[in-house]
């Protein structure tokens, strides 16, 4: 079941909209005080764990690939090193995301994809790093990125389940009457 | 209302098995093993796994060591003898080599991982 | 030409020199060169993420000891040449984030449909900042995220192009393409002092 609009130019409006969410949360979690540094709640990642249950799979490898390349833009990474991180970790979170929705839609909620998305993009970048920025010393940072990872992706998945629940916008986008 | 559901519960439980096991990474990286050079009343420390050269001077001259493949020895050294460079490579914890004309101390130090049959090798 | 595709091709060409130097010295200069560059167009520059970047980047490096030990914690020895390596890793990481901050300084526009869809993107992305000043309360987020959604959808499209017009006339262009070309000679001027070893050897 997908966002039921038939009009293939809306329907990719409504990806570069849901892109342009994950770019007005970014700024919002910007503004968000953290008590650990590199602390993230990841909210820009709500569009695509929103996105799950309204598009189809090309739908959502694009919104992941406007998400990367927007926020490149405006934080003016997109030419360096941190780009790939950002594709690394929303890949493969968008993936094992995706994967999970689609085959184990009845025995998991929002909560678990949320947590397997992170858990994917953390392993992705750390990987990454090891390469890139630490060598060896990558292993090093695994837990403490990981734990943070787990926590905060509950956060997320709790949120996520929530907006699902009470959004008015989304009741009304599955009954295909926006 | 969708509640926590089997499914979420197994990939937390997954999660935390693979936080558990990135712990595991503490225990493993001391007791990597080194090249230690003493020269110039210095101490240098190399990497045995990193291949590399590096150049010492002493008394008569420069003594070059080689590191490749986890192994190291002595590449060129102005000695009169060359003892140093006859002696070859060296691979183990607790090896060493010595150019004593020119003041150079090369050694590896390391925990001695144990290996099928090391144990009776050294007890008989 | 237009001025972000000057810059973006100023980008290019200037990667090479950044990634192929193998002085510590010169890596150094090169990083203050376009962090100065991307400041002077508008962009900020942040003294403690570079910071943390540097220092956890060096230290990461000490794992695998390279070179003179500066000190010994018990066993554990402190190399100078792991922690040059180290940083002069960082320095590189840190000329290339701020020479892609350069690049992006004039909003260059992606060719075809992708760039259509990335303008529409940022289209959007205005009228949502535009609309989350009006929305009150912002409390609860989740309600009030759903109001401007909504609002989003119902209010319909106002039109909007995708045409940043330009007015490029021949002699700023001209100067443009100088000015560039200015900052191309010296990163590749600071890459050749460096490997050819004229900065002193750290």
């Amino acid at each position: 079941m997908t966002y039921p609009s038939s009009s293939p130019k809306v329907r990719i409006e409504f990806v570069a909209l849901l892109a342009a969410c994950a770019l007005f949360l970014s700024t919002v979690e910007y503004l968000i005080p953290k008590p650990v540094p590199f602390m993230r709640i990841g909210l820009a990642n709500l569009p695509l764990i929103i996105g799950l249950g309204l598009l189809t799979k090309r739908e959502y490898i694009l919104l992941a690939l406007l998400k990367v390349l927007g926020q490149g833009l405006i934080t003016g990474t997109i030419f360096s090193y941190i780009i790939l991180f950002s594709i690394a970790g929303t890949f493969a979170s968008t993936l094992l995301m995706y994967i999970v929705y689609r085959f184990f839609k009845q025995w998991v909620s929002l909560i678990g994809v949320s947590i397997a998305g992170a858990m994917a993009s953390n392993v992705a970048q750390l990987t990454l790093s090891q390469y890139l920025l630490f060598g060896a010393a990558a292993k090093l940072i695994a837990p403490p990125f990981l734990v943070v990872g787990l926590i905060s992706s509950i956060i997320l998945g709790v949120f996520a389940q929530q907006f699902e629940q009470n959004s008015a916008w989304y009741r009304s986008l599955r009954k295909g009457s926006l | 209302m969708k509640k926590i559901r089997l499914g979420d519960i197994i990939i937390f439980l997954l999660s935390l098995v693979l936080i558990g096991a990135s712990f595991g990474s503490y225990g493993k990286l001391s007791g990597k093993p080194e090249v230690r050079v003493q020269a110039e009343g210095r101490e240098w420390v190399y990497d045995l796994s990193v291949n590399t050269t590096a150049s010492f001077s002493g008394p008569v001259g420069t003594t070059s060591i080689e590191i490749h493949d986890g192994k190291v020895h002595v590449l060129a050294s102005d000695c009169r003898n060359k003892v140093c460079i006859a002696a070859g490579w060296i691979s183990s914890a607790g090896e060493w080599i010595i150019c004593l004309p020119n003041n150079v101390f090369i050694r590896i130090e390391g925990s001695i991982e144990p290996q099928a049959g090391g144990v009776d090798d050294i007890s008989f | 030409m237009k001025t972000a595709n000057i810059r973006l091709a100023m980008g290019l060409l200037t990667l090479p020199a950044i990634l192929l130097q193998k002085s510590f010295i010169g890596i150094i200069l090169q990083a203050l060169y376009v962090i100065v560059l991307a400041v002077s167009h508008g962009r900020r520059f942040r003294i403690l993420p570079n910071l943390i970047l540097l220092f956890s980047v060096s230290s990461a490096h000490l794992l695998q000891p390279h070179g003179l030990q500066l000190f010994s914690i018990g066993n554990f020895a402190i190399t100078a040449g792991a922690l040059v390596l180290g940083a002069r890793k960082a320095f590189t990481l840190i000329a290339l984030l701020y020479l892609s901050h350069y690049m992006v300084t004039a909003r260059p526009n992606f060719p075809g449909k992708l760039g259509k869809l990335i303008s529409l993107q940022f289209y959007y992305f205005e009228r949502i900042t535009t609309i989350w000043r009006t929305i009150t309360p912002k409390r609860p987020f989740i309600k009030a995220i759903d109001n401007m959604l909504l609002q989003l959808s119902v209010g319909g499209k106002e039109p909007f192009s995708t045409q940043v017009k330009e007015k490029a006339s021949v002699t700023s262009s001209a100067r443009n393409i100088g000015k560039n070309t200015l900052h191309l000679i010296i990163l590749w001027t600071l890459f050749v002092l460096g490997n050819l070893a004229i900065f002193p050897v750290i």
